[in-house]
């Protein structure tokens, strides 16, 4: 029996058939890789997806240092989302943050009969009292959208009350099947009031927006730092570290550069048919992948100083790192690693962790869509359901003042063919053969796959972090970085390289057996009664 | 402050229901639970979970999708029982809701009676529903309503047996494992509910069991009706949620409650009990334990003297963290839950009341239903050196810069929350070394620096102190003020440091304000001259005058009393300058007596340029000078007139002399080295965005530090209705002229007559004899008539005349001396009970009261007490105390009496409380 029946056979048939579909053995050979993603999660499978608020408040939304962002609903949501995530931001003169902070209208159960809105206008009015904010945004909470608060209508009476930017979003937890459907949303409402507002001057024409970068454990800086370096105006980060002012004036770079495809590719899209800006994949994590990258926006911009530049700025980065990458190298070279993480990071980091000579035995996304698995080319073939109906898909023209090229038609073109640009190729293709993608892998799951696949190192979240240790698997958090980082580009890499060497030869796991050394491994049953 | 804002939450100290729900459970042997709602619910709470335990924490979720909110959710959680079932094998089931489920009604006890009509064959797993809408209530309530559902819903063998059941709120597991040891020690059988000791903080082992393998079993779950009684520990309890009620009600199971076993007098009690319940001794092993308890609590009581302590966190957790701080003498300036809990005032206010007498601290909050921003407000305010609680106090400590001892949770910013212990006598010492070791630890990377800037005498300046004096005593006499100014140039230093309103870490210096200058020679809007000047003081409570000399003998008497007084202030309550002639006298009297004390006083500036010789001359060493803005046109809005050398000018006119003259005196003063601070007071839409052009040029002009101020709103002053600026506007506009220049952040606005530290102003004490020749309201009167606009008397003649017709009123007040009002109401065993008539005060008898509060052991039938203490004093008009309770308050006003608080001497608060009741419509 091979690794993913064996995982599979302690369900029962339906849900077996159901969870065989999210998982592939990847054969690229024959290029039947086809994966079942962002479907609903089965109920009561301990997932580790998150909700719909998570990923509209949590990820896109948190990092805007200067968005005053009130939680409308009970107090729950925004506690579990006061910083959680390790988006780190600098304070600036003049720019507001609210990062520390956590707002909510902490609503009671008179609220949820009577409605909400009342105490949302009051929270307003408190929060102009105390903080006098520039920018407020709403996001409401499962039980707000079933008791019909208009938050849209008091974003409207505050935006008129007070002068100030008010948005709503309604990313209440249920909607649609993981976190992206709050990305979704975020990112619609961004494109909607936000992008194009601004009108900074931008004199370089290598300006680039970078998107899907959050600024976990400062990787935005990082990889801000290194294309500052080469000479690019970096105009606008979705959305570490940013203001609303940066974001704002995004719709003024020559070219927007896409770290996480996931949460971000809506705006990439809408701002390329709205502003004329094209879109390019990037990848920051990994030193090959990083070299790539900056090859590729260095031809994108076709200018033979700055091609001159990146290649002078690639060689002494590297120079500054070769020997330590050498040294970590030589001791984890031959590992193994599973991946089990976001919506992007689990292909990223397979780049790094190539570099290091460790090898991916298994991959998987939480939230991502068949896109990160197989590449956008299986867009057309990806049949929309209920829940991916009930997120609003906006569709924008072309702004008549605002819309700019900076590549001829042909060029564009050339590119596109090219797949340098608007492409997105997905993780499989850089996956090996006999190798495992799982989407939305479960606890049980997680806890078979160790034991079967016995990696070295589980690369994933807070809450499967403590299986893998439980079972004597060394443990690495991709979220938080488990309080590390940056990560990203050439210096990052040499951080992630000691925390994970740190992480192996720490001389605690010699005195713990992994259990699966002493114990056989699990013995299955067959399915009975059909239900999933 | 943020007063009655109570609508957005900011940073909240608390969670929500299901969060504590699933935390019980996981103290139910093979449990596994499932949350009815959207995923995320889940997620976040096991990701909150596993930070501070660092375990796995497995909960499932019905993972409701926008269909089942349209269509109920009943398909999913069928299939996810089943599911879950599938992989887990679960003896037990916690079903709890959410907000989600909660809102569209959905009916879990019908879903669950189909679930075992459907699969008969999972008949034998015990599936437990608890209701827990996220806006129902917080942690602590999710984790008792959790436990009242297990015994509530778990089938019952009421056959009596000799265990008891042990039911507690959620403890860490390094708590709950002492407590299993001492009932073991005590040779108790028992039932704890819940027991997460070893799910939650377990070993590494050679297998993992995803299902929890420890915990209660829930084969002992059904014999808690027959136990032989219950201990229910916990305090906070609403009955409804009370587990132990249920099986008193249902099984007639007694029960009996108490406090979280955390301090001395807390683990003798519950001790007690438990040799009771056994029939057996306390452990010798126990007994050592308190013995070293109570000897740390002596080596180290000196420490935690110092100690001003913010606790928050669960009602349960702050109550016994308090009672263990009262002990050891910490002072609790802030206990603080997130959870709606109204009880907490009344178990904890006399409680504390035993340390803030004993060190005279007459202001802290116990405050329910809070956020951190309002515990932070108050922090920074009462100025708080520790905090207690778990780790989202972290911000707090960070802006404030105070340790934070973490207990509770989550602890998620730190290992090891899971293993702190608080239970035990060993538990108590613990925290409290931990507690005096950051005392200790904030004094050693303080007190170098500060004994250096307070005490030390630099070698070569020692000798000109003695220098200074002879310059002084000859300059009074010989008047050469060349010389002087050479002395006090070398020591001015020492005198700022010895100064509280210059230098923040003086604070336990004392001053005296000298109530000598009535007159003013400016109107500024802000004020309503028959009160103090709101420059320097706070305006509704008039100061007595003093004549030079009468202020003379009261700094001699002050000085014989407070020995740390280093500094003379003339503070108004007019302007210094415009009174100079008394100005000077009293300054020379005292500089006769007194060589080495610092001469301070503020002004408007007006006269500076003219006296400014005159004042170094007497030996002036620090200056404050009111000035709210450099550009005439701003000045304009902000003066009335000015009044200068007998000519009345008006708008900008007045407004350009007035600055002219600021600029000139100040440069006047720091060219000879006087230590000049500047005022402003910050107007709402006048002078706030000038504000830095003005702490610029104080630069530019050599003083040495700015005090930005709020406007303090006097009735009937031009600027009554002004919008006040927010403290935060005032802490940021604070710390952008920091840049700028020094700022201060410590202004109390003390009153023109203050005496004492800045913490504590003991005026009353010293309020002498014209007090009585000269009544508050008359005082008024004479105010009036110095008052060169003769306008305020007009309304103030009308009140007179009314009162004439008003009819007697009736005071109770509540008072341990019988001179102040210094007794808060919940303490008095006797009223003082005055009449007033015609504006006189008249002492007319005392009534004793049974006391109705006597500590929390008696509180129990608190509400009867009161009723009879409020029959007391049923035919007065009014209470006058120094602090009373929301509680007792609200039934005074529902029987028709008014409640006033004030620190102030009898017969003057009866004035005052009778002038307020007139105002009242």
């Amino acid at each position: 029996m091979n690794v993913m029946n064996r995982v599979l056979d302690q369900y029962n048939s339906k849900v077996y058939k159901n969870r065989k579909e999210h998982m592939v053995g990847v054969n690229n050979n024959e290029n039947n890789n086809e994966i079942a993603a962002n479907v609903r999660t089965i109920p009561g499978i301990i997932s580790q997806r998150g909700c719909c608020y998570a990923g509209c408040k949590g990820v896109v939304l948190g990092p805007i240092k200067d968005a005053f962002i009130i939680t409308h609903g009970p107090i729950g949501c925004a506690f579990y989302s006061w910083g959680t995530r390790r988006h780190k931001a600098k304070k600036d003169e003049g720019v507001a943050n609210y990062l520390q902070y956590c707002f909510s209208t902490d609503l009671q159960e008179p609220d949820i009969v009577f409605g909400g809105e009342k105490k949302l206008k009051q929270a307003i009015v408190e929060a102009m009292e105390l903080f006098r904010p520039s920018t407020i945004m709403i996001c409401s909470t499962c039980p707000v959208g079933l008791i019909g608060d208009d938050i849209h209508a008091v974003a409207k009476w505050a935006e008129k009350e007070y002068e100030i930017k008010c948005i709503a979003f309604s990313c209440e937890g249920y909607k649609g099947v993981s976190q992206s459907a709050g990305h979704h949303i975020a990112n619609n409402q961004l494109v909607r009031y936000v992008i194009g507002e601004g009108d900074r001057k931008i004199t370089n024409k290598f300006s680039v927006n970078l998107l899907g970068e959050y600024n976990i454990g400062g990787d935005g800086w990082e990889t801000e730092r290194l294309l500052k370096r080469i000479g690019y105006e970096v105009v606008s980060t979705f959305t570490g570290n940013s203001s609303m002012d940066d974001l704002k004036n995004s719709h003024q770079a020559n070219l927007s550069l896409v770290q996480c495809h996931r949460s971000i590719n809506y705006i990439a899209e809408l701002i390329e048919t709205k502003y004329g800006i094209p879109w390019m994949k990037v990848n920051f994590i990994g030193v090959d992948a990083t070299i790539e990258t900056l090859r590729n926006v260095a031809r994108y911009f076709g200018d033979s100083e700055l091609t001159a530049r990146t290649e002078e700025v690639i060689a002494d980065e590297l120079d500054s790192i070769q020997e330590d990458m050498e040294y970590y190298k030589s001791k984890l070279k031959g590992k193994s690693a599973a991946i089990y993480v976001g919506g992007s990071r689990a292909h990223h980091y397979q780049f790094l962790l190539n570099d290091l000579g460790v090898h991916t035995i298994l991959a998987g996304y939480e939230f991502g869509h068949r896109e990160e698995y197989e590449g956008r080319e299986v867009i057309p073939f990806v049949k929309p359901d209920a829940d991916s109906k009930n997120i609003e898909s906006i569709t924008v023209e072309p702004d008549p003042e605002k819309y700019h090229v900076y590549l001829s038609e042909e060029d564009l073109k050339r590119l596109k063919e090219e797949k340098l640009i608007d492409y997105y190729g997905g993780m499989v293709k850089d996956m090996k053969d006999g190798t495992y993608m799982v989407d939305d892998l479960n606890h049980y799951e997680t806890e078979e796959f160790l034991k079967l696949l016995k990696p070295d190192i589980f690369f994933s979240g807070i809450k499967d972090k403590y299986v893998a240790q439980k079972s004597g698997i060394l443990s690495k958090q991709l979220h938080s970085y488990d309080y590390s980082g940056p990560y990203s580009c050439f210096r990052g890499a040499v951080n992630f390289a000691r925390d994970i060497t740190m992480g192996i030869y720490t001389p605690a796991w010699s005195y713990v057996k992994s259990p699966w050394k002493t114990a056989p491994v699990l013995s299955g049953s067959l399915g009975g009664e059909a239900v999933c | 402050m943020r007063g009655n804002l109570v609508n957005l939450n900011v940073n909240p100290c608390k969670m929500c229901m299901p969060m504590g729900v699933m935390t019980a459970m996981y103290g139910i042997k093979k449990c596994v639970s499932i949350l009815h709602g959207s995923q995320g619910c889940s997620t976040y709470i096991r990701r909150h979970m596993a930070t501070h335990y660092n375990e796995p924490v497995d909960i499932a979720s019905s993972s409701l999708t926008e269909e089942g909110t349209v269509y109920g959710g009943e398909k999913n959680l069928l299939q996810g029982l089943l599911n879950l079932i599938r992989v887990y094998h679960p003896e037990v089931i916690g079903v709890a809701t959410t907000c989600l489920a909660e809102t569209i009604g959905e009916d879990i006890g019908r879903m669950i009676e189909r679930f075992y009509e459907e699969h008969p064959e999972h008949k034998d797993i015990t599936i437990i529903k608890i209701p827990s809408a996220g806006y129902k209530g917080t942690q602590y309530e999710g984790f008792m309503t959790a436990l009242y559902h297990i015994v509530k819903t778990v089938p019952m063998n009421p056959e009596k047996h000799s265990k008891v059941n042990i039911i507690t709120g959620q403890l860490s597991p390094a708590d709950t494992r002492y407590l299993k040891e001492l009932l073991a020690e005590f040779g108790i059988e028992y039932i704890l509910l819940p027991d997460l000791s070893e799910n939650l903080d377990g070993g590494h082992l050679h297998t993992y069991s995803k299902l929890p393998q420890e915990g209660t079993d829930i084969r002992m779950i059904e014999k808690m009706a027959g136990a032989r009684m219950t201990i229910e520990i916990t305090i906070s309890i609403d009955e409804k949620n009370s587990a132990a009620k249920y099986l008193y009600d249902t099984y007639d199971v007694p029960y009996i409650r108490c406090n979280l076993p955390v301090g001395l007098r807390d683990n003798d009690e519950f001790l007690r009990i438990l040799a009771k319940v056994s029939g057996n001794a306390v452990p010798l092993k126990t007994l050592k334990e308190r013995e070293r308890y109570i000897d740390a609590m002596i080596d180290s009581h000196k420490y935690n003297g110092e100690a001003r302590v913010a606790i928050y966190g669960e009602p349960d957790f702050v109550v016994s963290t308090a009672r263990m701080c009262v002990e050891n003498g910490i002072m609790p300036m802030i206990t603080a839950t997130g959870s709606k809990y109204p009880k907490l005032r009344e178990l904890l206010e006399q409680e504390i009341m035993t340390v803030s007498e004993a060190f005279f601290i007459d202001d802290y909050k116990i405050i329910e239903d809070v956020d951190f921003q309002t515990i932070e407000e108050y922090a920074r305010d009462l100025k708080v050196n520790l905090l207690i609680g778990n780790s989202d106090g972290r911000r707090i400590s960070e802006t404030l810069e105070i340790p934070l001892v973490r207990r509770g949770f989550p602890i998620h910013d730190r290992m090891g929350g899971q293993r702190l212990r608080m239970f035990g006598y060993e538990g108590a010492l613990t925290l409290i070394d931990e507690i005096t070791n950051e005392i200790l630890g904030r004094k050693e990377r303080t007190f170098r620096e500060n004994l250096y800037q307070q005490y030390y005498i630099r070698e070569e300046s020692s000798t000109q102190i003695s220098e200074e004096a002879a310059a002084a005593v000859h300059n009074w006499e010989g008047d050469d003020s060349m010389e002087n100014e050479l002395v006090k140039r070398q020591t001015i230093e020492e005198k700022t440091a010895k100064h509280p309103c210059y230098n923040c870490q003086a604070h336990q210096y004392a001053r005296i304000h000298l109530p000598i200058a009535p007159k003013c020679n400016i109107s500024c809007n802000y004020c309503l001259r028959k009160y103090d000047c709101p420059n320097e003081s706070r305006p509704g409570v008039t100061t007595a005058i003093l004549s030079p000399k009468e202020a003379f003998l009261k700094f001699m008497e002050v000085k014989t009393k407070v020995p740390n007084l280093s500094v003379v202030g003339i503070a108004g309550p007019g302007d210094a300058l415009a009174n100079f002639t008394e100005t000077k006298a009293l300054l020379t009297l005292i500089r006769k007596e007194d060589k080495d004390i610092t001469f301070c006083l503020s002004t408007n500036g007006l006269m500076l340029p003219q006296y400014a010789n005159e004042l170094i001359a007497l030996g002036v060493s620090h200056v404050t000078v009111t000035m709210n803005a450099i550009d005439p046109k701003i000045g304009a809005q902000i003066y009335k007139y000015v009044d200068y050398m007998g000519t009345k000018y008006y708008g900008e006119t007045a407004a350009a002399i007035l600055l002219s003259n600021q600029l000139a005196g100040i440069r006047m003063l720091t060219e000879q080295g006087i230590i000049c601070k500047v005022n402003i007071v910050m107007l709402k839409g006048i002078n706030d965005h000038h504000i830095p052009e003005v702490v610029a040029k104080v630069k530019e002009l050599g003083g040495v530090i700015t005090n930005i101020m709020q406007m303090i709103p006097v009735k009937g002053s031009v600027f009554e209705e002004l919008p006040l600026v927010t403290n935060k506007e005032i802490m940021q506009m604070r710390v952008k002229c920091g840049e700028i220049m020094k700022q201060m952040y410590h202004c109390k606005q003390c009153r023109a007559d203050a005496i004492g530290t800045l913490d504590s102003d003991r005026s009353s004490e010293f309020q002498t004899g014209n007090q009585k020749e000269a009544p508050l309201v008359d005082k008024e009167y004479l105010d009036g008539m110095d008052s060169e606009n003769p306008s305020p008397r007009l309304p103030e003649e009308a009140e007179a005349s009314q009162q004439v017709t008003t009819p007697k009123l009736y005071m109770a007040v509540a008072t341990k001396s019988g001179i102040i009002v210094d007794q808060h109401f919940g303490q008095v065993s006797e009223f003082y009970v005055y009449e007033y008539t015609k504006g006189n005060a008249v002492f007319k008898e005392k009534r004793p009261v049974n006391q109705y509060c006597k500590g929390s052991a008696e509180c129990g039938e608190g509400t009867d007490k009161m009723d009879l203490l409020i029959q007391t004093i049923a035919d007065c008009d009014a209470v006058i105390a120094m602090r009373i309770g929301d509680g007792p308050k609200v039934k005074l006003g529902q029987k028709g009496i008014k409640t006033f608080t004030t620190y102030d001497k009898i017969e003057a608060s009866v004035l005052w409380a009778a002038n307020e009741i007139k105002k009242l419509p």
